[in-house]
């Protein structure tokens, strides 16, 4: 499995640019410090990550909504593959040379381009090279069936994990199951020895930053809300990059106690808030600039989004660290649409819409995302039920070559109308 | 009379009922799936745009159920989509492990006994160990007798074509299965004696995703290819392997390990179960070229290629890649492309 080599490396320009976006925003009195923490933390994620692979250290490659809390428990290195892939169209820009690198590995074009992308990002070279695979079938086809081929593009082993369907006890157990096997897998592969008094701790820290996730999230309910438009993304890459990590719950602190400082003084992250909207799933990443510019013009922003902010009830037990990690699998606001999709899952969508008191919807169908652009129908009916319009808009999160920015401002000018002709 | 969907659903279960089982399977032509599309969106795959697109034209409205798994995301969407918008009575889809290991068996075997449950609440009967022991018998049956019909295709010449044979399967996914075996069974014996055999220009197998459209087989066989196996769901996935009854395990238990440890779906892991079966039947079958059909999006398939195609390589076996739409006749490009390989495949051997 080889393509042809180029050598950029693109996390430093991840590095660079976070670093600089952090000096940025400590030198404005005006800017939020959670915004100059969160850059501080990208830039030390993806430091980290090359000075071990400099150094030679342990390396574990995951999908997504995998669960890290087991790699920081052990001290061993992650590396976030898809959110690698999507921070650099969001950093760069440019993610055309690691598409087409996919492609000459032989994967279809119906293949979903972060990870069209990642396969040829490492095949590229441009992601290091990692010691060990891990992978999941949460929450795709894509996901489940990455892992095998990077595993060989890599030359390294792999382990997966079989996130059950459905919940139930069984699955439960099963799911305990497969983590102990990675656990296992892990001690054999890193030398290492899972600490599970660490975990433990991890656990609480996570179990603590759940809390406040939805402390924000009913921060947000206030009108004018105060969290900005795109603010969202940040609340996903702290639990996708850092969960249970102490600096994730000084940035989630500092977020609420900003959001509280605002509400309290009536201050709303658009002025004046015209239209409050409900963001089904990711918007484009090389257009986050573009949107986040458009809705302050139109006073439109993102104040829930059900699949990505809006956590499952219950709570994390330290005393039984794996099973919490487990229970945590199934709280994620993402698995919300990985079982079936019941009464009981499309009721979570209409409640966010009541409760945040939404005049419209964004659905970001990303053309290569199978498993949520199937629902835009159900979705959209469901919406429809409580009177809330929903924009599709077809994208892709890495491609610019899918949509246009101009594209992109036509149809959300249309739809920004649409609302105010219905207020 | 109750559809389902995957081969990865025990219709073992379902006849032992008394219930008819019968695979939902689309339009198997090239047809408009508007509703299809506007309900799934067209990056989902064809196949369950397809079978969405005649749930909601009411031609499934004979069903009393559907039952399905979680077996790939068009498969899961579909039933989603199925559950708001179809109104059929009985439903039920079933977590479906992706790996082969004891635990994944255990709940294989959970998931399987909570679907019997349920079909017996609805039908208001037991199914009982003895019925399902029946079921068994029928169905091992049935996969003998296509068994046997597959080893006639390793002749030199065989006496069926690519073709009929996917008639004969398409004919079993729909039919009472003790009729189906009578059938079979005269078939096999009308075979035996067969005078017009098969010649091609070259022997060739057909991999990929879900597939029922003999066109698309006459197609390649019209230009001188004969398809002599195929790893498809609804053909050698589907016969291959018994339920092995054994005195220490229920006769549920023995069909959960059959429908768990049958011959694989891209889905499961590792993918080198289903590449090492694949190099086998290419090697029985003696096999000169593989035609890999994916229909686009379905993406455990699409994943799978480049590693295939590898593998194959190393054995000395060319792939044709070829992304169709479900239901395709095989016309157009995909002759062109056909044409292309046999004529490489034919300079290879020369």
């Amino acid at each position: 499995m080889t393509v042809s080599q180029g050598k950029e490396n693109k996390l430093n320009s991840i590095i660079r640019a976070s670093r600089i976006i952090s000096r940025m925003n400590q030198a404005s009195p005006e800017a939020r410090k959670s915004n100059t923490l969160y850059y501080q933390m990208i830039a030390d994620y993806y430091t980290r990550l090359l000075e071990a692979s400099k150094e030679g250290k342990f390396i574990a490659a995951h999908t997504v909504f995998f669960p890290t809390e087991i790699l920081y428990a052990m001290d061993i290195v992650p590396m976030h593959t898809e959110t690698t892939t999507w921070m650099i169209a969001l950093f760069t820009g440019h993610s055309a040379d690691m598409l087409s690198a996919g492609v000459e590995l032989g994967l279809a074009s119906e293949i979903c381009t972060p990870h069209r992308g990642l396969a040829g990002a490492f095949a590229l070279g441009v992601l290091p090279r990692p010691s060990v695979m891990l992978w999941s079938n949460l929450v795709c086809d894509n996901t489940a069936k990455s892992g095998e081929l990077l595993m060989e593009i890599n030359h390294c082993p792999g382990f997966f994990i079989d996130h059950p369907f459905q919940r139930s006890e069984d699955e439960e157990k099963y799911l305990v199951g497969e983590l102990r096997d990675m656990i296992h897998f892990l001690e054999e592969q890193s030398g290492r020895k899972m600490d599970w008094d660490r975990l433990a701790d991890i656990v609480a820290r996570m179990d603590r930053q759940i809390e406040l996730f939805r402390e924000i999230n009913e921060l947000r309910k206030a009108i004018p809300t105060p969290f900005n438009p795109q603010g969202f993304l940040q609340l996903l890459t702290i639990d996708y990059l850092f969960p249970g990590r102490p600096e994730a719950t000084k940035y989630l602190e500092t977020l609420r106690d900003e959001l509280v400082e605002r509400v309290k003084a009536g201050q709303g992250a658009v002025s004046p808030e015209r239209f409050r909207l409900m963001s089904l799933f990711i918007p484009p990443m090389y257009l986050i600039g573009f949107l986040e510019k458009i809705s302050q013009e139109y006073g439109a922003v993102s104040v829930t989004e059900p699949f990505f902010t809006y956590w499952g009830e219950g709570a994390l037990d330290p005393a039984k660290p794996l099973e919490s990690v487990v229970k945590k699998s199934y709280m994620l606001p993402e698995m919300r649409m990985y079982g079936p999709l019941d009464e009981r899952a499309l009721n979570g969508i209409v409640n966010c819409a009541e409760q945040y008191r939404v005049d419209g919807a964004v659905y970001y169908a990303d053309v290569g995302c199978r498993h949520t652009c199937a629902t835009i129908k159900l979705f959209k009916d469901v919406l429809d039920r409580i009177d809330v319009p929903v924009l599709t808009l077809d994208c892709d999160v890495v491609d610019p070559t899918i949509t246009s920015e101009e594209d992109v401002r036509d149809k959300l000018e249309q739809f920004f109308e649409l609302l105010e002709d219905r207020q | 009379m109750f559809g389902w969907l995957c081969t990865y659903i025990p219709e073992e279960i379902l006849h032992a009922a008394g219930a008819l089982p019968i695979r939902i399977t689309g339009y198997s032509k090239e047809t408009e799936l508007e509703d299809g599309n506007a309900y799934l969106y067209i990056n989902t795959c064809s196949f369950s745009r397809s079978c969405l697109q005649l749930g909601l034209k009411g031609e499934y409205d004979f069903l009393d159920g559907v039952v399905g798994g979680s077996t790939c995301d068009g498969a899961r969407r579909l039933f989603d989509l199925w559950r708001n918008y179809i109104d059929t009575p009985f439903y039920h889809v079933l977590t479906v492990p992706r790996k082969y290991t004891q635990p994944a068996h255990d709940l294989y075997h959970s998931q399987v006994k909570q679907f019997k449950t349920h079909l017996e609440e609805f039908l208001g009967i037991q199914i009982t160990d003895e019925s399902l022991y029946r079921s068994i018998v029928v169905y091992n049956e049935s996969r003998n007798l296509l068994k046997r019909l597959y080893e006639l295709r390793k002749f030199d010449t065989p006496p069926i074509s690519g073709t009929e044979t996917m008639e004969v399967l398409n004919t079993c996914f729909r039919m009472p299965k003790e009729l189906f075996n009578e059938w079979l069974r005269s078939l096999l014996d009308e075979l035996s004696i067969r005078e017009n055999s098969h010649k091609s220009r070259a022997r060739l197998m057909v991999v990929g995703s879900v597939m029922t459209n003999p066109e698309f087989i006459e197609s390649i066989e019209e230009l001188g290819g004969l398809v002599v196996t195929d790893e498809l769901c609804t053909s050698t996935r589907y016969w291959s392997d018994p339920v092995v009854l054994d005195r220490n395990i229920t006769p549920l238990e023995a069909i959960s390990q059959r429908y768990l440890n049958n011959f694989p779906c891209a889905r499961m892991f590792p993918s080198d179960e289903r590449f090492n079966r694949i190099l086998d039947l290419a090697r029985d079958f003696r096999v000169d070229g593989v035609i890999s059909q994916i229909v686009r999006y379905c993406v455990p398939y699409a994943h799978d290629l480049p590693l295939l195609t590898e593998r194959l390589k190393g054995q000395g076996i060319p792939t044709l890649a070829l992304d169709v739409e479900y239901g395709t006749s095989g016309s157009g490009q995909i002759r062109t492309r056909v044409q292309a390989f046999l004529e490489m495949l034919e300079a290879k051997r020369n």
